[in-house]
């Protein structure tokens, strides 16, 4: 114990005298507290996929595991980008647009650019998106849920008036391209290392630059931050493009994928999104979102789809489950984490 | 040593809305030098830091650093010019580790960074300022004085060329303290600047070279090492000018029956305490801020732990939550108005009807006019002008604000008031007004319990005078037998030389042999 925990303590313990329940110097939590605090997201999922491992012979396979990783591309991408605008203290809502915006964008320039200029001006134009998101939330002064829910809107208006409402087919020769949705390294599916690929880029620009230290730091304290000298403004606008270029790289693999690119149906990637972060957020007991947790999270939200698919429940209680995990994960979270007081509804 | 001062202030006024903060204030800070920064609340030291800190903009006056004129336009371009500042209310982030904290935009690597190296780094500043910590606690897991300390340790990478500490051993133990004189001595050793501002005296006599009294705005004195003492200090503190109150309590509205009776009330700020006070009664607690007298007010009105027991009319009442509290008939009016008591989005009206909507409702409805009828009644009342009961709060002066929240619990009849720095931010004009509601209250029977670090506030309210000084009452006695002198004296020593000595001394013994 340290000099000044000891100071400290003996004050406390002498203020406490007669005092009953006078404030702790510290909470000290219980072994079995902490260990679930750290593990107990992880040791649901486990328990489940053991679950459904024991009730269906398909679930625990090679080639499901497979099936699981390659669904859940789309949503991970995007899920990834909204973690660095959570870790800023932010929302993007414009993100599952952003996919619908980039894979129509790739599909209607291959057959003017090529398949290569089209990725790279798909990417530019979802960074733009990002730019301005970032721009009217921090020197706009808006807030982030207002901003990118206008943002969405907009996006979704183009999306339909470009494409007409039809969906933009890309051609059975741009093999080159369609690889990147469609191949396979052996076994594995291009898209999963794609995945794999940007996870840990981000994951290693997070834990090892300033990029992840700074985003992390303007989102918890933006105050102390500022005083620290800190372009607060800078980092905001970066998360909110980090966001956006995550769901353009989602939009191009859609489009890879399907051979076409549609003008509807992102919007169902945002609220996965919002899912997967929070119950993220419970992973190893961070309590605050972080990309491996979220990466745990859209993981656990499809092999609960699959498995649940597998062992023959209704589409409809697969949401039931993973709303009530959702809200079971985070609130197990908070009760372990007990503030003073809770003021805060948002 | 170079013979221009670091920093130079000239003639520096400051005016808000008519009043003037500073008249004029002439100061210079060496390089070096700890400066001591005495004055009354009021007095206009928080003003001048501010303006040094680039906070607010003088209205005239020039600022010199190292001999060339400067503007100080904000606190990032502060900070740009090595003027850097320590506030009572010390930010850290609270997810972040200690050492993360220190560094924080300062990281050691150019395009990568290496938890290491910011651990390494981090824990060789704390080794070098002598605080023992372990650098990868948890910020938001440190007691209110290890991140004191860790946010004086934030200022040691930043080449500063003048810190403010603005009472930095408020939240300090006697030891830590210490700590604290070791690094204060460190910046010193490197030529830098020091103000310190405080109201405890020894400690200013302790470490500052020299010390500057502020007094209505203007400089009254500036004292070498061995010239600050009690006398000199409280002599040029003390604003004869305006000793004539215009407002004074004469106890006359002083009933008999007790209405609060509070024994052995303690957090872990605070020594146990209890108390008395009789209806029409006006109890003031007054001592350095963050000496413990806040915890009064935050343990009766049921928003902090404590021990302890509380009876109001006779009757012992739970203190766990403010809506316990309030049921109980304590009504608090806490100091961060803004923050704590209004709503500034909402109208007068909306804000003074708050706690007697019950009462204004029919049938489950609340007209519209019934309700500005009663907010203009309270408005006229509390000489609110002009009577504006549909303006957002927001627009209201911080004069108005502070009788609006005081009349927001005037008509709802509570037995107690808890009232924390009435005065606080707010204009010369209105603080009579302020003065004369308070003690309205009290002549309607009501018990009053005034929180105050203005002495001028408790000469002219107060009926008896508790002092709190670093979690104790040192001192206890009916105002009539309290002069202006002695009371600053206590305040600033926390020790009683009064021969009306107090009837009971708290724990004062055991804190001396600390």
């Amino acid at each position: 114990m340290t000099h000044v925990e000891q100071e400290s303590l003996a004050k406390a313990n002498t203020a406490k005298g007669t005092a009953v329940n006078a404030v702790p110097a510290g909470r000290r939590e219980s072994a079995v507290m902490r260990f679930l605090r750290q593990w107990g997201t992880i040791i649901v999922l486990v328990v489940a996929a053991v679950g459904f491992s024991i009730a269906s012979p398909y679930f625990a396979t090679a080639s499901n595991l497979n099936n699981i990783l390659f669904s859940m591309i789309v949503s991970a991408l995007v899920s990834m980008g909204l973690t660095w605008v959570v870790i800023a203290g932010s929302f993007d809502l414009s993100i599952g647009l952003t996919v619908t915006t980039s894979s129509i964008l790739v599909a209607f320039l291959i057959p003017i650019t090529g398949p290569w200029l089209a990725i790279v001006f798909a990417l530019l134009a979802a960074c733009l998106i990002g730019v301005v998101n970032g721009l009217l939330v921090t020197y706009g002064r808006l807030s982030g849920i207002v901003v990118t829910l206008g943002v969405m809107f907009v996006l979704d208006g183009i999306n339909v008036f470009i494409t007409g409402g039809y969906q933009v087919p890309v051609s059975y020769d741009e093999t080159a391209f369609l690889y990147l949705g469609q191949g396979k390294l052996g076994i594995v599916g291009v898209p999963v290392i794609i995945l794999v690929a940007v996870f840990i880029v981000a994951l290693i620009a997070a834990a090892r630059t300033r990029i992840g230290h700074y985003i992390a730091a303007v989102g918890d304290n933006p105050m102390a931050a500022f005083y620290s000298g800190i372009n607060v403004y800078r980092w905001v606008i970066l998360a909110f493009v980090l966001s956006a270029l995550m769901s353009g790289i989602a939009g191009v693999i859609v489009t890879a994928i399907s051979s076409s690119a549609q003008p509807v149906g992102g919007e169902g990637y945002l609220l996965e999104a919002f899912a997967a972060v929070f119950l993220g957020a419970t992973v190893l007991g961070k309590g605050k979102p972080h990309l491996f947790g979220t990466l745990v999270g859209v993981f656990f939200l499809y092999m609960v789809d699959s498995g649940m698919n597998m062992v023959g429940f209704p589409f409809a209680a697969r949401h039931i489950f993973q709303g009530l995990v959702l809200i079971v994960a985070v609130g197990a979270n908070a009760l372990l984490n007990r503030e003073e007081v809770h003021l805060k509804f948002i | 040593m170079n013979a221009t001062p670091l920093v130079e202030l000239k003639n520096l006024e400051k005016e808000f809305a008519g009043t003037k903060a500073l008249k004029g204030v002439s100061l210079s800070f060496l390089r070096g030098e700890v400066h001591g920064l005495l004055g009354e609340n009021g007095a206009g030291k928080s003003t001048l830091i501010k303006i040094l800190t680039g906070v607010y903009a003088p209205s005239a006056g020039e600022i010199f650093l190292e001999g060339s004129p400067v503007r100080v336009s904000s606190p990032p371009e502060a900070h740009r010019l090595g003027l850097g500042a320590v506030y009572q209310d010390a930010e850290l982030v609270s997810s972040f580790t200690v050492g993360q904290n220190i560094l924080l935009g300062n990281e050691p690597g150019r395009i990568g960074i290496s938890d290491r190296a910011i651990h390494d780094e981090a824990a060789e500043i704390l080794s070098q300022m002598g605080i023992e910590l372990d650098v990868r606690r948890l910020a938001g897991a440190l007691s209110a004085a290890e991140m004191q300390l860790v946010t004086l340790a934030t200022l040691f990478h930043r080449r500063y060329k003048l810190i403010v500490l603005d009472e930095p051993t408020a939240r300090l133990s006697a030891a830590e303290s210490e700590v604290l004189f070791r690094i204060v001595d460190g910046f010193k050793a490197q030529g830098i600047a020091i103000v310190y501002i405080s109201h405890r005296l020894r400690e200013v006599q302790q470490i500052c070279d020299r010390a500057t009294i502020l007094r209505g705005g203007l400089v009254s004195g500036t004292l070498n090492r061995g010239e600050v003492t009690e006398d000199r200090v409280t002599e040029l503190m003390v604003d004869r000018s305006r000793s004539e109150l215009a407002t004074y309590n004469d106890g006359n509205s002083v009933r008999p029956e007790v209405l609060v009776e509070v024994a052995g009330l303690g957090t872990a700020q605070l020594a146990p305490l209890s108390f008395k006070i009789q209806a029409g009664e006006v109890l003031g607690f007054t001592g350095p801020v963050g000496g413990g007298m806040e915890d009064v007010a935050r343990a009766l009105g049921g928003i902090s732990r404590h021990s302890g027991t509380a009876k109001v009319r006779g009757k012992a009442v739970n203190l766990a939550t403010p809506i316990a509290a309030r049921r109980s008939g304590i009504a608090l009016i806490p100091e961060d108005r803004r923050k704590q008591a209004l709503f500034p989005a909402l109208s007068a009206a909306e804000n003074i009807c708050l706690p007697v909507l019950h009462s204004l409702q029919h049938f489950l409805m609340i007209r519209p006019g019934t309700m500005k009828r009663y907010a203009e009644a309270v408005l006229d009342q509390l000489a609110v002008r002009p009577r504006a009961s549909s303006t957002q709060v927001r627009f209201f002066s911080g004069g108005n604000q502070q009788k609006l929240v005081i009349g927001k619990w005037m008509s709802a009849k509570a037995t107690v008031y808890i009232i924390v720095e009435p005065t606080n931010g707010v204009d010369v004009g209105a603080i009579k007004e302020i003065y004369d509601i308070i003690l309205q209250l009290a002549r309607d029977g009501a018990a009053v319990l005034l929180i105050s670090s203005s002495l001028n506030e408790m000469l002219a309210l107060a009926d008896r005078i508790m002092v709190i000084h670093d979690g104790n009452c040192v001192a206890e006695a009916p105002k009539k037998s309290w002069t202006y002198d002695d009371l600053l004296a206590v305040t600033l020593s926390g020790k009683s030389r009064h021969t009306a000595s107090p009837p009971h001394v708290t724990r004062s013994t055991e804190e001396e042999s600390r």
